[in-house]
């Protein structure tokens, strides 16, 4: 499913973000992005979702080489992946609904099909009860479940999460973890990055280590 | 890609981001009135040289023997005249009656009419310089029953000349007002795409095309220089009709005015929008 082969990501002559990483996810797994603050996590992620190119190497995504994803094509190419951030990204002037269903409307999804799906997730979430409310109106974890409605919605094969409880307190940050192996137990392939061992320890999945650039650990 | 999204999301972003969008169609109205207003005082700056240069024309005074109609054919036929008016002495005394107005009792000291019959030549456009005008003039001259000849000579090409440096300096000042114009409204749009950088990060981030993220900003940066330019518009307009209290004859042609800051505005809107996005949609 995202394959990197001897990738490298160089900003600057002296600046070097990630160098010679290689490694494969399969279909439907969960894999946790290991490193302290500026080890190249969101470089590495960023990369999948095409925001970044590699200066060196082959990644691979849904079957497909990167290289070859014109740039005309990046869009449709993202409506595959879903992205969930630390500091949640949400359109301040939109309520919860509006959010979520914005995913959908900028990919030209006709109206009917925007509302069912919209019951759909906002259900599973447990935020119906809350739909009209503004993001500042809502807690740190509800943000973050808005976050991941918005790009669940569209139905991704990948669910990337930079630092997704980053914000947050001991017990949403539970819960978001929790939600986000409720969503790979359905099929999705989800790739969180975090700083938090203590996190991927209690979680027992594959875990990438990433140290000075380099991937260092893959268990 | 639906249009209509786009125009709703650009709706959407000038009724919640009002302040903003206020600022920014303030900043177009008022360079645009400033442009209007120098287009106003070009426009009547040409119309005035143009007026100047219609009045550029030969009299000839007739002495009391001439045969009218046999000068006016043989003046016609002299290259460069456009047009021979005749003038009779009681025509000409008419015309300075109501020239002098108030002060017509000044004319009573004559016993009779002492004005001249006169032709008022007008001459074509490329004959209305100093050369041409002595050409014309001393062709006329040779005619008989011709008294005497009246024109600007030498002061007609001294006036031309003004009037060419009035015009180039003119122009240097539009080109600036122009370019600053377009700095201006172009920064200014550039500021408030700025301010929602985050709604076009997650716009591209959820998969919408480069062309459905351009059109809210499009629609806006159009919505914003009509309204802007029909402001600016009104404001000419309303110093248009202060200035005919202090000026006569101030030309104003609103149709053309309207059209061009209407049109203005949005073609501004338009390229100052798509030119702000290009950083965002590489």
């Amino acid at each position: 499913m995202i394959s990197f082969d001897k990738v490298s990501k160089v900003y600057q002559k002296d600046w070097v973000a990630l160098q010679d990483i290689t490694f494969n996810i399969d279909k439907g797994e969960f894999a946790f992005i290991c490193g302290a603050t500026g080890a190249g996590k969101t470089t590495l992620l960023k990369m999948i979702y095409k925001d970044e190119e590699p200066t060196h190497g082959t990644i691979k995504v849904l079957n497909q080489n990167l290289k070859d994803v014109k740039k005309k094509e990046i869009p449709i190419f993202r409506r595959k992946i879903g992205v969930v951030f630390q500091d949640f990204k949400l359109l301040q002037d939109r309520t919860l609904e509006e959010n979520v269903a914005f995913s959908l409307e900028v990919t030209d999804t006709p109206a009917r099909e925007v509302r069912k799906k919209l019951m759909e997730i906002l259900t599973y979430l447990r935020l119906s009860h809350k739909k009209y409310a503004y993001p500042y109106q809502l807690s740190g974890g509800e943000q973050q479940k808005v976050a991941i409605a918005r790009a669940l919605v569209r139905d991704p094969y990948i669910l990337l999460a930079d630092e997704p409880t980053g914000n947050l307190d001991a017990k949403s940050s539970e819960e978001i973890t929790s939600i986000l192996e409720d969503i790979n137990y359905k099929g999705t392939t989800v790739i969180m990055a975090t700083h938090s061992i203590s996190l991927v320890r209690k979680m027992k999945k594959r875990m990438l280590r990433i140290e000075d650039c380099r991937l260092v650990k893959d268990k | 890609m639906s249009l209509r999204i786009g125009i709703r999301e650009g709706m959407r972003t000038i009724t919640r981001n009002g302040s903003l969008f206020f600022l920014s169609l303030l900043v177009a109205a008022i360079s645009l009135f400033l442009l209007a207003l120098f287009s106003l005082v070009t426009v009547n700056l040409y119309q005035a040289i143009k007026i100047l240069d219609e009045k550029i024309e030969i009299i000839a005074f007739l002495d009391q023997r001439a045969d009218v109609d046999v000068l006016k054919e043989n003046i016609e036929k002299i290259k460069g005249v456009e047009q021979v008016i005749y003038v009779s002495s009681e025509q000409a005394l008419t015309e300075l009656r109501n020239e002098l107005q108030d002060t017509e009792e000044i004319l009573t000291v004559f016993e009779e009419n002492p004005l001249p019959a006169s032709f008022r030549i007008e001459l074509e456009s490329n004959f209305r310089n100093a050369q041409g005008l002595n050409e014309i003039s001393g062709k006329i001259m040779l005619l008989q029953g011709i008294d005497e000849t009246l024109y600007g000579g030498e002061l007609v090409d001294q006036l031309k000349r003004v009037t060419r440096v009035i015009v180039l300096f003119d122009f240097g000042l539009l080109a600036i007002i122009i370019f600053s114009v377009i700095f201006v409204i172009f920064q200014t749009i550039k500021l408030t795409i700025f301010a929602r950088s985050t709604e076009i990060e997650i716009m591209k981030l959820v998969g919408a095309s480069d062309s459905f993220i351009a059109i809210p900003f499009t629609f806006e940066g159009i919505v914003q220089g009509m309204i802007g330019g029909f402001i600016a518009f009104l404001l000419t307009a309303i110093t248009y009709r202060v200035s005919t209290f202090f000026f006569d004859n101030v030309y104003f042609p609103h149709w053309w005015f309207l059209l061009g800051t209407i049109l203005g505005g949005m073609i501004f809107g338009v390229i100052g929008s798509s030119f702000a996005m290009r950083r965002f949609l590489k």
